[in-house]
């Protein structure tokens, strides 16, 4: 596990308007990249307004009733779900560009840049299943639109249930 | 055998179990098979038409069925099989 992060500037600025093209919405994606540097971003479809879609992802029992209660719009502004024949889509080419997964973002409309409990859950549950697909642990990056004009990046591990901010060294 | 991974979000439906074992020779009979043993599995993977739903995915041996046969994919002793679920957050 490497301690810091370096993200080019180009791509910090790519997934701020991934997230201001998406707001009031989460935004989701993944960065790739070779040890602790990232080269390459993949912008993965929130699919947290389809149907039923609550019931299997991994959403805590009261997350899932809070979720089943919103309209799907209303969903999408406190959640994300990676469509995952995108996410396929982007492993696959990730590992034919000879690169390793490095980062999972989203954004956070409303919310400070800090993982949220249902985030902390998910990435603990997550940590088995990442080497059962030949995944290394990523770090999980969030973006805050919380102040529209003064978007807010920050990273992080987690790690059992543990998270510790990680810091992004912006490359030319 | 084929071991089968179950992930969290579907233990409920396997009385907790996270690895369950079949003898399945593709991917539909094993979701058939699993749901016969653990009724309600099969609505949570596919939708009304049968499809794959876009919130899992099926890796056999880490690739997923979707670069492979889909769920006509064939099965044979010694494969693993996880069943992922969409990784998400709030
Ligand atoms: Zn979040």
């Amino acid at each position: 596990m490497t301690t810091s992060l370096q993200i080019p500037q180009a791509i910090l600025d790519d997934m701020v308007a991934h997230a201001r093209a998406l707001d009031p919405y989460e935004c989701c994606g993944l960065l790739a990249g070779r040890q602790g540097t990232v080269t390459q971003l993949y912008r993965i479809k929130n699919i947290v307004a389809l149907e039923g879609v609550e019931k299997l992802s991994s959403f805590d029992p009261a997350k899932a009733a809070h979720l089943e209660r919103l309209s799907p719009a209303e969903r999408a502004e406190i959640a994300f779900v990676m469509d995952m024949a995108d996410f396929s889509a982007a492993k696959k080419d990730i590992r034919n560009k000879g690169l390793d997964l490095q980062v999972v973002y989203h954004s956070h409309p409303h919310d400070p840049a800090r993982p949220s409990v249902t985030d902390i859950k998910i990435a603990t549950d997550y940590e088995e299943i990442w080497p059962k697909i030949n995944l290394p642990i990523p770090a999980y990056l969030l973006v805050s639109l919380m102040d529209k004009s003064k978007p807010e990046i920050r990273c992080y591990w987690i790690k059992d249930g543990t998270v510790a901010a990680t810091p992004i060294i912006t490359t030319g | 055998m084929i071991k089968v991974r179950i992930p969290t979000p579907l233990r409920p439906l396997t009385n907790g179990l996270g690895e369950v074992e079949t003898d399945a020779t593709s991917i539909t009979a094993m979701i058939d098979t699993l749901n016969s043993a653990h009724p309600g599995i099969k609505d949570r993977l596919c939708d009304e038409t049968g499809e794959l739903r876009r919130f899992v995915n099926i890796y056999v041996n880490e690739e997923d069925i979707r670069f492979l046969m889909g769920k006509e994919t064939s099965l044979k002793h010694g494969d693993e099989v996880s069943i992922v679920p969409a990784i998400a957050g709030g």
